[in-house]
């Protein structure tokens, strides 16, 4: 099958979750990723199960999983001749990404003035913490950046400790924002030949996460910014609501006739009440109406509950855990979780999937993540086109392990 | 300075907020992108959004449609079903949230599409992907994150489950990232083809990291329990990584420092703890044998100061930790608007006003803001004209039996 992105090659010069996350796009539909990586230690996101950061299974899945169908080289950027190594990659590379400081690039001597001279057609990605301009620098990890954004202070009930988005958010919405703007600086460069700069912070996704809420706060609606409850919601028929196991979600239009189908299935006439009478009035008591609703949902088990809501055509879904969605048949059936083989183990395992599904260059997952290192002398040999000798000089130097 | 893919040609055929602002983010880089206004519209010339209030600043409609053309016309007519299949046969890119059912009544599905235009790239927002047992059900975003399984996790214990509304937004971006993927295909093979991301998988890409370790679990583990049921803030695995503090003035404060050897020397001191304290002087007692000995210190020391001073700590010793701020913070925040993450604009009806901006910078097809939210049907007329080479008698008559607004 031909994959979309087949034929651009990456310099994948990332760590941790982020940027990881940005060249597995790539490298799902296509295209050749090679990280590049310190040759003591690699990725610091190698050790994260050491740090017991994270719950972790028999397997490094942290590491593998955003890092698959990537091959790995590891050079010592410290020493010139990794460098001149590296200054040959980028000769024959499409695109440079990395989520280092902009700061260390340029002490690396990788900053993009230096790539661009070297190779003009080059796209030079960064995932900055704060954007690339206003000179702030401070480290910057998903949460405590997801904090500035204002997206965590609006969720939950009020008085309740903010929420966190869920392990992982701000990165995975980072990397996808990257793989955007690579993918775009890409079909550019397609058309015009030239190579460009761009930048993807972890801030800027998460301020265009929160767009729904943030655009209405900066129109003057202070209450989006606030925890807001459950039990206030001004259309009670989309809600969600206890029973006596799962919670379950009703995601209905407040109109005479998707209330009378909620009333029936719960089996009960609320709809007769005058106060409940036509969509304003629903509005107006809206708090009694959920309460009342409360009241007859939390009698019924979930099961029971989805069973009515169906019968009665009531848009609605129980609110499933961890260990639900991992049986979820419409998510194997859509590649959404699929099975690779891991080496560490030995034996196949359970990965999540390929959520962008393109008919004709549909995306991969052949490998999980290389093992430190593991493509070095084949890449100084097949793509970078060093002699043996070189390569034993390089080795002796210690720019390659 | 050119746009990125002002060679494109979009039709924007969405509902949803975040279908609607993939859409306006292809036109942000340069995509000519034609939102379908069909006919009939009830009374007004302006684009309906959820939250808007008669008299104010439609800030929805001019962040979801900015940049975009409208065309407005009426399928129901002979005419008006003529000019939407020509009209598709001239785009690059067609975007929806529509029901496959919805398409399939107005020809506009990727089967019948496809038959005349091949090489178009097809994206689609649907609810829960292309396959399965599910397919059909509505593009609904609170329905795809019920299924996902994070929302019972994610707050307080004995609290209501979340919905934290990042699901959609993680879809558009991801639609947006499979159609230019496409378009490079296209680039070097001339094929067309159809592109979906879904609300549910793009929920369960949000919940990454958590769904990844479930699945690497073994059942019997102890570990999963601690993914099934949602963690109090004092009961943190690590109490000095993903952990919230209250600070003296209500602001909380959030660390993420998960190499606790690097950093209990730097922030024991500022939090009253003495480093040497025999409690806490190793990672494993930190984190496992007093760990909750250490989350009751820091639960009262981080309430002797205030949120700013916290700040002030945490920049000046460089740590991994912030304040948790909410919408004004990043209103006012110079960094925001260096970088155009928010931008200041001058609206022709509201004078000046703060929008959002680009979440992407790109030094040589930046992002642009050339016009707010097109009134329906404003480019009816050019667009018929300069793209499918109407003259303007024909327009005329179009207009006059009601086939164009």
């Amino acid at each position: 099958m031909t994959k979309a992105l087949e034929g651009i090659r990456v310099i994948d010069f990332t760590v941790w979750f982020q940027g990881p996350v940005s060249a597995q796009y790539l490298a799902d539909f296509g295209a050749e990723v090679i990280k590049v990586e310190n040759p003591k230690g690699g990725d610091q996101g190698r050790g994260v199960r050491s740090m017991k950061a994270l719950p972790m299974g028999d397997w490094n899945q942290y590491f593998l999983v955003i890092n698959r169908n990537k091959k790995s080289i590891a050079i010592d950027l410290k020493k010139p001749e990794g460098q001149e190594i590296l200054y040959r990659m980028v000769e024959k590379s499409d695109v440079f990404l990395s989520n280092m400081s902009p700061h260390l690039l340029n002490k690396m001597n990788l900053s993009y003035e230096k790539l661009s001279e070297i190779n003009p057609k080059l796209i030079y990605a960064t995932n900055t913490g704060y954007g690339r301009f206003g000179g702030v620098s401070k480290p910057s990890f998903d949460m405590t950046v997801q904090a500035l954004t204002g997206a965590m202070a609006r969720l939950g009930e009020p008085g309740q400790p903010p929420i966190y988005l869920g392990m992982g958010s701000g990165d995975a919405y980072g990397g996808i924002m990257s793989a955007m703007g690579i993918a775009m600086a890409i079909y550019q460069r397609n058309k015009t030949g030239k190579g460009q700069s761009l930048d993807a912070s972890l801030y800027g996704a998460q301020l265009y996460l929160a767009a729904p809420y943030l655009q209405s706060f900066l129109a003057g609606d202070e209450k989006s910014a606030l925890q807001q409850s459950r039990k206030e919601v001004e259309n009670p028929l989309w809600n969600l609501y206890p029973t006596s196991d799962k919670w379950v979600y009703i995601c209905e239009e407040n109109t005479d006739e998707r209330f009378a189908a909620v009333c029936k299935a719960l089996g009960h006439d609320l709809a007769s009440e005058d106060r409940f009478s036509g969509t304003e009035k629903r509005a107006e008591n809206n708090v009694a109406l959920i309460a009342a609703l409360e009241a007859l949902t939390s009698q019924k088990s979930d099961a029971e509950l989805m069973a009515a809501f169906e019968a009665n055509s009531v848009v609605s879904s129980p609110i499933n855990n961890l260990a639900d969605v991992i049986k979820d048949e419409q998510a194997w059936r859509n590649n959404y979780f699929m099975k690779a083989y891991c080496e560490e183990v030995k034996r196949e395992v359970e990965v999540r999937g390929l959520p962008v599904t393109l008919s004709k260059t549909p995306g991969e997952v052949n490998t999980l993540g290389p093992q430190l290192g593991q493509d070095t002398e084949l890449l100084m040999m097949d793509l970078l086109e060093y002699e043996w000798d070189q390569i034993e000089e390089f080795k002796a130097k210690g720019a390659i392990p | 300075m050119s746009g990125a893919l002002d060679d494109v040609i979009v039709l924007d055929l969405t509902n949803s907020f975040s279908s609607s602002l993939s859409a306006a983010f292809l036109a942000d880089f340069g995509g000519q992108v034609i939102r379908l206004d069909l006919l009939p519209q009830t009374h007004t010339k302006a684009q309906k959004t959820n939250s808007h209030k008669e008299g104010t600043w439609n800030h929805e409609a001019d962040l979801i449609h900015r940049n975009k053309q409208s065309v407005a016309l009426d399928p129901n007519t002979e005419q008006g079903c003529k000019l939407l299949a020509e009209l598709v046969d001239k785009a690059d890119v067609l975007v929806t949230d529509w029901q496959l059912a919805d398409l399939q009544a107005l020809a506009l599905d990727y089967d019948t599409v496809c038959k005349s235009n091949p090489g178009i790239i097809f994206g689609r927002i649907s609810g829960f992907g292309p396959e399965g047992p599910d397919k059909d059900l509505p593009a609904i975003d609170e329905l795809a994150a019920a299924r996902t399984g994070m929302m019972p996790i994610l707050q307080q214990p004995d609290q209501p489950p979340v919905y934290t509304g990042a699901g959609k937004m993680h879809a558009m971006v991801m639609l947006c990232f499979g159609v230019v993927t496409a378009l490079i295909h296209r680039q070097a093979t001339g094929e067309g083809q159809q592109v979906d991301t879904s609300l549910f998988a793009a929920n369960m890409y949000g919940a990454s990291l958590d769904l990844q370790a479930f699945l690497a679990i073994n059942e019997d583990d102890p570990q999963r329990d601690r993914l099934l049921n949602p963690i109090s803030r004092l009961d943190v695995s690590n109490p000095i990584s993903g952990s919230l503090y209250p600070s003296s003035d209500g602001r909380w404060v959030t660390l993420t420092m998960p190499d606790t050897d690097r950093w209990w020397p730097l922030l024991a001191p500022e939090v009253g703890i003495d480093v040497n304290d025999e409690r806490f002087d190793s990672h494993e007692k930190r984190c496992e044998t007093n760990r909750l000995a250490l989350i009751e210190e820091l639960e009262a020391g981080f309430q002797k100061q205030s949120g700013s001073h916290w700040r002030a700590v945490f920049a000046e010793k460089q740590m991994s930790a912030d304040v948790i701020e909410q919408f004004d913070y990043p209103s006012d925040d110079p960094q925001v608007k260096a970088n155009r993450y928010i931008m200041e604009l001058d609206h022709p009806s509201h004078g000046k006003v703060k929008s959002l901006g680009f979440p992407i910078f790109m030094s040589e097809s930046p992002a642009r803001l050339e016009r707010l939210a097109p009134c329906i049907g404003q480019h009816t007329e050019k667009v018929l004209h300069e793209l499918l080479g109407y003259s303007e008698d024909a327009i005329y008559q179009f207009t006059t039996d009601g086939t164009i607004a």
